[in-house]
């Protein structure tokens, strides 16, 4: 890939570019919409580029009561599930893809059952769960559930990729006299860099967009995470859909920005192979 | 097999350990619960848009003043999810006090007994005043579960401005008139393109139980606790075939396959090409959100009989307020809903445009022409099957909707159509 | 370096003469035998308290009568199999699930295609271009489902949509108020559509991890013996991915299977129920009418169907060579 001609990587680009227009059109359309005025939102002109543009929408979404709380508690609850359920997913990955031991393969098959169920038929026993707990309501019981939904993708995702990262690596870190633990920080860890992004990242974005949990554990209004607060833009006198895309595009900021920070590790990935040479 | 059968149970034990280790750790510092020698709470939902916050506080405060050491604490609802959030409130050990209910959702709470019985408070409840629909809404084989809140109908909201340049000087009074009117406005506006004298969707279902309704018909029949669909009457089918004659005449470009909602009708109308919707009143706000200017050129009127000086008969959509059975202050909650139930507070809800649920004052809504068809209207309304099943038919897929978009789109006649709404009807009623 | 934890023992271990395993491992210390036991404890908790308790749970409700009633006052009633028989003996609950595995199928396929095509393509592509598509993925994988599906409806909608207008524009004048929901097909086609444009970012991203994670090195080696671009791909890349294609066709197959939110907002399973699916009936007759004992019962059938679909993968996944050590 290294000896592309330039016709071939112009061609590339071009295609590249095209089917990112492709994913980014709804994404788009969600944008100008919420640069819409109600008036313009039902119009029938043509404004395939916004014919003008008002930030009223923004404002108005940001300036909601409470904005900020949600917005809060949205960001720890997501943030905390992410977390706990990459430590409990790659304490359990590694000897997953590494070792042998009794049991195993009866984990495998939970993990993989523990996806088949729906989830709007788990969350009457859910809640029940939780209310004998006393976790209604408070915070790290959502963090609890999140981690619950996580997880088994978490376990078999970073499962794959500790499996695929060649056992030689690890053996020649050995040989070198890196520790148990030396090894996997600096082999196991680096090389899992996508792998960690790509759940993290799955986790991040389930979390983030879960609603009837969200909504049906945390009573107080001052617990509540954003999927409820964006709810409130419907109310029985009409919708107000400029207000709901634009929250929605602020909305999707946090996940964007969460992917900006990690996709690094996407690229580093990639190098991180040289570590065998 | 047996491998991973024994990490199984495996497994549950150690679940079944740090559950017990977390619910016993658990116990002893979170103190959310009151205990009963202390300042009392009441827990009262309402729903989002349903009271005005100034007429709450002023409630709340007299509420407080009136019961020393009591505490309102009010949580406002959004209607989206408000099925499970009330479904899993109920079962949780700290329901709340009040709630309220939309009133097709309220058989359904009523016929499970999970409502505390107040027949026999309805007298403090201004029992006498009782809104007929509503009230049918929240009793349950004889007794009554739920107290009527408030309601609105659909009427006609139309353009003053395009009614005068049409030559059309009173607001029609029957369904001849009506048709005369789409006629005569049609012809004003020949030139423009995008004119509609009525927008209609096909799937405007309310508008199409007046119709039948207006003909002696009716969705179902009622026999004890017992519902029979009776779309197949003739009375049904005559309203039907109105329904289908006002979107042939009315030249609606409205989808035949979707509701008022989407898109939302009230958009539409704001675009200035449409003479005349069937809506709740606060459409007019809405539209006014697209274009300000419309709601001085929008009066209203009660959606015509077939009887000419008649109005017809209207759903009366609304809410119940009612006591969950589970309450820890029945009685605290019963005094909280005579204070709402007064008249004085009633009449707030009249003020802010809607058709009060315990009161038949209803002068406050006469001031404002939008308002005051409503309430004209709201003399013939009529509630829907009270029936659990409805609950089913109104969450989402609604027979007399499919019956109408197959009926106008001409994919099936009527009589099959009428046939299979009454089929899906009678299933849904059948409570699965 | 005596230790046999995780790496240890695994380079340790040449894998095909490893086979008497029980043997060797009555021969390791005691704490050894613990460690992945211990590593794999807080997962084991989380997933069996929280989704394998639950799941039970749904399995006893569904031989019960649990309606609000019994819900509030705590009431166990138990039924045998009438939740199941009242399921099973609606004709149409067959048509609804033939229709649910059409839809997942024809949704997955075209996901992963996709999804692979996509990946294949950013491993190709110069640093920039890359982040353009992978923003735009990520926005189309971050986008909160409610506006997704209000977008998509507007965008197919009759009157107002801007394909409509767009198709005009172009000179297909028979697409003026042309109506892209008039039959359960159709709208299951735009809810497909909906449900591969946000599914495939994953996929894409996670079959790009895959792809980056065998070395460059590799791939110049293969050039370098003159193989073209699919002799390469099928060298050096599909080994790459094969593990993970099967893991996330796994798991498309189960998220198309069960998805709900997109279904229900965009025609509630209509018009006249054809765009009804499985989930939808869950939720329709079960969590609506409030029968979670029906809701349960779907939810188990709904297992079943998956189970059954999904049975040669599970097998795959674990007894194949790829989850031997």
């Amino acid at each position: 890939m290294l000896r592309k001609t330039h016709a071939q990587r112009l061609a590339l680009a071009v295609v590249g570019l095209v089917v990112a227009l492709v994913f980014f059109f709804p994404t788009y359309w969600m944008f100008t919409t919420a640069l819409k005025t109600p008036a313009q939102i039902l119009s029938p002109a043509y404004d395939l580029i916004p014919l003008s543009a008002t930030f009223k929408n923004f404002v108005n979404a940001v300036t909601k009561p409470g904005f900020t709380t949600f917005l809060t508690n949205s960001l720890i609850v997501t943030l905390g599930a992410v977390a706990c359920s990459l430590i409990a997913g790659m304490l359990a990955a590694v000897p997953l893809a590494r070792l042998r031991f009794r049991g195993r393969k009866g984990f495998l098959l939970l993990v993989l059952i523990a996806q088949v169920a729906p989830l709007e038929a788990l969350f009457i026993p859910m809640y029940l769960i939780m209310r004998d707990a006393d976790l209604l309501n408070e915070l790290p019981g959502l963090i609890l559930v999140y981690v619950a939904l996580t997880l088994p993708f978490t376990v078999w995702t970073l499962r794959g990729f500790v499996k695929g990262i060649p056992v030689e690596l690890e053996e020649a870190g050995m040989v070198d006299g890196c520790g148990r633990w030396g090894v996997f920080r600096r082999i196991t860890l680096p090389l899992l860099g996508p792998g960690l992004v790509a759940t993290s990242v799955f986790g991040f974005i389930t979390a983030w967009n879960e609603f009837l949990y969200g909504l049906v554990f945390m009573r107080d209004k001052d617990k509540q995470t954003l999927p409820v607060w964006l709810s409130t833009f419907k109310t029985a006198f009409g919708t107000d859909w400029g207000g709901i895309m634009a929250a929605s595009v602020v909305y999707a900021i946090p996940a964007l920005i969460f992917f900006l920070l990690v996709q690094r590790k996407l690229v580093s990935g990639g190098t991180a192979g040289a570590v065998k040479g | 097999m047996r491998v991973w059968s024994k990490a199984l149970v495996g497994g549950v034990a150690i679940a079944l350990a740090v559950s017990g280790c977390a619910g016993s750790s658990g116990d002893s510092p979170s103190t959310s619960s009151q205990a009963p020698s202390g300042p009392r709470e009441i827990t009262v939902w309402l729903m989002n848009g349903s009271a005005p916050k100034g007429l709450l506080d002023s409630l709340n405060k007299e509420f407080e003043s009136t019961h020393k050491d009591v505490k309102v604490k009010y949580e406002e609802q959004q209607w989206n999810g408000i099925q499970d959030k009330l479904t899993t409130a109920l079962a949780s050990n700290d329901a709340p006090d009040l709630i309220e209910i939309g009133n097709t959702q309220a058989p359904k709470f009523a016929s499970e007994g999970v409502l505390e019985d107040v027949t026999a408070d309805a007298d403090s409840f201004n029992g006498a005043n009782w809104l007929p629909s509503l009230k049918d809404s929240g009793s349950w084989d004889g007794k009554q579960y739920a107290v009527p809140f408030y309601a609105a109908n659909r009427e006609v909201l139309y353009r003053k401005d395009l009614f005068e340049k049409a030559g059309i000087t009173t607001p029609p009074k029957s369904r001849q008139e009506w048709l005369d009117a789409i006629t005569k406005l049609k012809a004003a506006n020949a030139s423009d393109p995008e004119f509609q004298a009525l927008y209609l969707p096909g799937q405007n279902w309310y508008t199409l139980a007046s119709f039948i309704w207006d003909e002696g018909g009716d969705i179902a029949k009622k026999d004890g606790t017992k519902f029979t669909a009776s779309l197949s009457t003739p009375e049904a089918k005559a309203g039907l075939e109105f329904y289908k004659q006002l979107v042939d005449a009315s030249g609606t470009k409205a989808p035949k396959d979707a509701d008022e909602q989407t898109p939302e009708q009230a958009g539409i109308y704001a675009q200035g090409h449409v003479a005349m919707m069937i809506a709740l009143p606060w459409e007019v706000a809405t539209a006014a959100k697209s274009d300000p200017s419309i709601k001085d050129k929008t009066s209203a009127f009660p959606i015509p009989s077939k009887t000419a000086g008649k109005t017809a008969p209207v759903f009366q959509g609304g809410s119940d307020l009612a006591i969950p059975a589970n309450s820890k202050d029945k009685d605290l909650a019963k005094d909280y809903l005579k204070l709402i139930t007064s008249d004085k507070y009633q009449a707030e809800f009249a003020k802010a445009g809607m058709i009060p649920g315990t009161s038949k004052d209803v002068s406050a809504l006469e001031a404002d022409p939008v308002n005051a068809a409503m309430a004209a209207a709201s003399k013939n309304g009529h509630a829907l099957p009270a029936t659990p099943g409805w609950a089913t038919v109104e969450a989402g897929q609604n027979p007399l909707k499919d019956m109408l978009t197959a009926y106008l789109t001409g994919a099936k006649q009527i009589d099959a159509a009428t046939k299979d709404a009454d089929d899906a009807l009678n299933k849904a009623f059948s409570g699965s | 370096m005596t230790t046999t934890v995780d790496t240890a023992r695994s380079a340790g271990t040449p894998p095909p003469a490893a086979r008497p395993g029980a043997r060797r491992r009555a021969r390791r210390p005691l704490a050894d035998v613990a460690v992945p036991y211990l590593m794999m404890l807080p997962a084991v908790v989380l997933i069996v308290a929280l989704l394998g308790w639950p799941a039970i749970q749904v399995l006893l409700i569904s031989f019960r009568k649990l309606d609000l009633g019994e819900l509030v006052k705590g009431k166990v009633v138990w039924v045998g199999f009438d939740n199941y028989t009242n399921v099973l003996s609606d004709p149409g609950f067959w048509e609804i699930g033939l229709r649910t595995v059409l839809f997942t199928a024809g949704a997955v396929v075209a996901t992963l295609l996709l999804g692979l095509g996509i990946a294949l393509l950013m491993r190709h592509l110069s640093r920039w271009v890359r982040i353009v598509l992978q923003v735009s993925l990520v926005l189309a994988w971050a986008t909160p489902i409610i506006a997704t599906t209000t977008v998509f409806q507007w965008i197919f909608d009759q009157q107002y949509g801007i394909l409509n207008k767009t198709l005009v524009k172009l000179g297909f004048d028979s697409f003026q108020g042309h109506s892209w929901f008039s039959t359960g097909g159709d709208v299951l086609i735009v809810i497909g559509l909906l449900v591969v444009w946000q599914a495939v970012p994953f996929i894409a991203f996670t079959l790009y991890a895959g792809l980056i994670g065998t070395s460059k090195d590799l791939y110049e080696a293969v050039a370098l013996d003159g193989a073209g671009g699919w002799q390469a791909f099928r060298a050096v890349s599909w080994p790459a991915v094969k593990p993970l294609l099967t893991m996330v066709t796994f798991l498309s197959v189960l998220w198309d299977f069960k998805v709900i939110a997109q279904v229900w907002a965009m025609r509630q399973g209509g018009p006249d129920g054809g765009s009804t699916t499985l989930p939808v009936l869950l939720y329709l007759r079960g969590i609506a009418a409030s029968h979670f004992g029906i809701a349960s019962a779907v939810a188990v059938l709904m297992l079943i169907v998956l189970v059954a679909i999904t049975w040669r993968y599970m097998r795959l996944l674990i007894r194949s060579p790829e989850t031997e050590l």
